[in-house]
């Protein structure tokens, strides 16, 4: 059987408030295997976010370890973290996140200033990027010039400038209309499909968590169910479902 | 250098809190440099020993306001090294009123020897023949022309406030010094003696002129081992250390400025600390976002200290553009005032303005440094959280 792409062994991560622990994950494991689209989901404080930070590599586990393509992340340091984020981790936020002083066109650029490129290069893989999320034509404005569906385009793009292999993305359509989310999810979908990427995303939504091929439940820091979709995709109401079942 | 065009973008970010930020630092940084130039105009060597003047001021040794036997002139001049010798009585006084815009040196003087003396006076209107022909002529600065619009022939009156005497007088003349500091009036000395018999025997101050500046460095102490067994004891020094001794009589002043500008820098460096912190507080989220993206910790902190920088230096570059601006106008200003002599040392000294441009420098990078250490520091997992 072959490598998978994530593993997470016994992950423990606990969080200390003065003299109180207060255990996030508990002794958590987890397989995802290259080109997987998984959906996190659970109740508020059930861990998701907290996992998926700690795949991501911006958290380390208290005990336990956490391998990204055969790289032990969790043995990493601050700086090589950071690195290695810039070269293999795509992020995408709730509420985009993107630089308000920054165009379209110089969002999506920073994560490729750190990488050894000329200016030339960089506008290559800038220019691409928008033309993939279909916003070429609005790289010179600035997100309060751009709809919230937009400013999360311009955010998948900025997550798929350096190619990275994995795209970790936290609520990604939470703060979009219906429209715009689905919108989201479909570019989703065609990043997972035609361009390979491995996808985690952390989603409160059913609608969003049908798009993947798996669903990982989680509640109090344990996995409660994981559910691999025997035809490719997750069913709505399979994910309302499970949603319904660990909110009990 | 690829991260320069975002630090950029982050100082304009908010101009107005910018403009304000700048501003805080360029108006001490003006008050710096004035200071600093005066500290600097202060330590100057004296301009006329550089020029050749070689004057020295004999005054009783307790003060200005005893006086000293006129007789000494003579004894002084008759002594090796002294070219020119002649007796200065302050005569105060007022001029229309008493107020402070209407203050300008006034003293009796002996014309002939007083043109001896300050042979670099240059009488441009007028003549010294009218003056020395005419007891009750006087000769006026240029500066005080400027001030007064006076013509040759025109009537002043001064009433005496040390001395209880009301001189009238005519110009007959107006003087300019090459420093531009000609801003005093000289009369006849014989005209306060008329009046006054009593005052007939005494002088406030003898001013000498030497043959070289070895002369007058040696004088000094000649000078003063002279008369120091008569009961009127003299303190000699050379006319830069008089015209300071004016100065000193304010307190310590070196001391003072350098205290005043330690407590402004200290004051910049609160307020632009204050902004810079503030400005960090309002990008923890994004500054998570970037490092989330993969910038290492150093790089977030040249970036916020970039910011801070270049606030300083843009403001540090303005402060000294304004005061190089303005500095000529305020020496022009001083010189027709009683700080005229030390106003004629006054320039655009390189040293003060690279001290203010290093202050400017120096708060840029003390209020930045904890911001973006503190930026630097934080955990990206709390940074993102202040989403919410």
């Amino acid at each position: 059987m072959a490598e998978p792409f994530i593993r997470v062994e016994n992950v423990v991560k606990k969080y200390f408030r003065d003299t109180q622990a207060l255990t996030v994950l508990d002794g958590l494991n987890l397989d995802v295997t290259g080109g997987d689209f998984v959906a996190l989901m659970g109740p508020s404080g059930s861990g998701k976010t907290t996992l998926l930070n700690l795949i991501a590599g911006i958290d380390r586990p208290t005990t336990g370890k956490i391998t990204v393509g055969g790289v032990n992340v969790s043995a990493m340091s601050e700086s090589q973290l950071a690195k290695w984020r810039s070269n293999n981790i795509g992020f995408i936020f709730q509420l985009y996140n993107l630089v308000p002083v920054l165009t379209a066109y110089e969002n999506v650029e920073l994560p490729l200033l750190l990488q050894p490129l000329s200016r030339a290069q960089r506008k290559k893989q800038v220019e691409l990027s928008l033309s993939v999320v279909d916003l070429a034509d609005r790289k010179s404005h600035y997100p309060r010039q751009l709809s919230g569906g937009q400013e999360q385009r311009v955010a998948i793009a900025r997550a798929i400038a350096t190619d990275p292999k994995l795209l970790v993305a936290d609520e990604p359509t939470g703060d979009l209309d219906a429209k715009s989310g689905e919108e989201i999810l479909v570019l989703m979908e065609r990043l997972n499909a035609e361009f390979g990427k491995t996808i985690v995303m952390v989603t409160h939504d059913p609608r969003a968590a049908a798009r993947a091929h798996r669903l990982v439940h989680l509640d109090k820091g344990v996995l409660k169910e994981d559910i691999t979709a025997a035809t490719g995709k997750i069913s709505v109401g399979v994910a309302a479902a499970a949603a319904a079942a660990v909110s009990k | 250098m690829r991260f320069l065009p975002l630090v950029f973008k982050n100082v304009l970010r908010k101009k107005t809190r910018t403009l304000l930020t700048m501003g805080s630092i360029v108006l001490p940084l003006l008050v710096i440099c004035l200071m600093g130039t005066f500290l600097r105009a202060l330590d100057r060597p004296d301009p006329a020993a550089t020029r050749g003047m070689f004057r020295i001021v004999t005054r009783h040794k307790v003060g200005l306001g005893s006086l000293i036997p006129v007789t000494y002139a003579e004894k002084i001049r008759q002594l090796d090294g002294a070219r020119a010798v002649t007796k200065f009585v302050w005569f105060g006084g007022r001029y229309r009123d008493q107020s402070s815009k209407n203050f300008f040196p006034r003293f009796a003087v002996e014309p002939e020897t007083f043109l001896q003396v300050f042979d670099d006076a240059k009488i441009v209107r007028g003549s010294a023949e009218e003056w020395l022909s005419d007891r009750a002529g006087c000769v006026v600065g240029a500066n005080l022309v400027k001030r007064y619009g006076w013509a040759v022939g025109d009537k002043i009156v001064l009433v005496g406030d040390i001395y209880p005497i009301k001189v009238e007088l005519t110009v007959r003349g107006v003087f300019d010094v090459p420093d531009g500091t000609a801003s005093a009036l000289f009369f006849h000395r014989k005209y306060l003696e008329e009046a006054l018999p009593a005052f007939a025997g005494t002088t406030g101050t003898i001013w000498t002129k030497c043959r070289d500046a070895a002369s007058a460095t040696a004088l000094i102490d000649v000078i003063d081992r002279l008369f120091e067994n008569s009961s009127y004891p003299t303190k000699t020094e050379s006319e830069k250390a008089f015209q300071m001794g004016f100065v000193s009589m304010l307190g310590n002043v070196k001391l003072l400025l350098t205290a005043i500008g330690a407590v402004i820098v200290g004051v910049v460096v609160l307020i632009a600390a204050n902004t810079m912190a503030m400005t960090a507080r309002e990008r923890v989220t994004e500054i998570a976002v970037l490092r989330t993206l993969g910038f290492q910790r150093s790089t977030i902190l040249g970036m916020v200290l970039g910011e801070s920088l270049v606030i300083a230096l843009l403001a540090g570059g303005l402060g000294l553009a304004l005061f190089a601006a303005v500095e000529p106008g305020l020496q022009r200003g001083l010189l027709s005032t009683p700080m005229g002599a030390f106003a004629a040392s006054m320039r655009l000294f390189p040293e003060v303005l690279a001290v203010g441009f290093a202050v400017a420098v120096g708060v840029g990078l003390v209020a930045g440094v904890v911001p973006a250490a503190r930026s630097a520091q934080r955990s990206i997992v709390d940074g993102l959280r202040q989403i919410a």
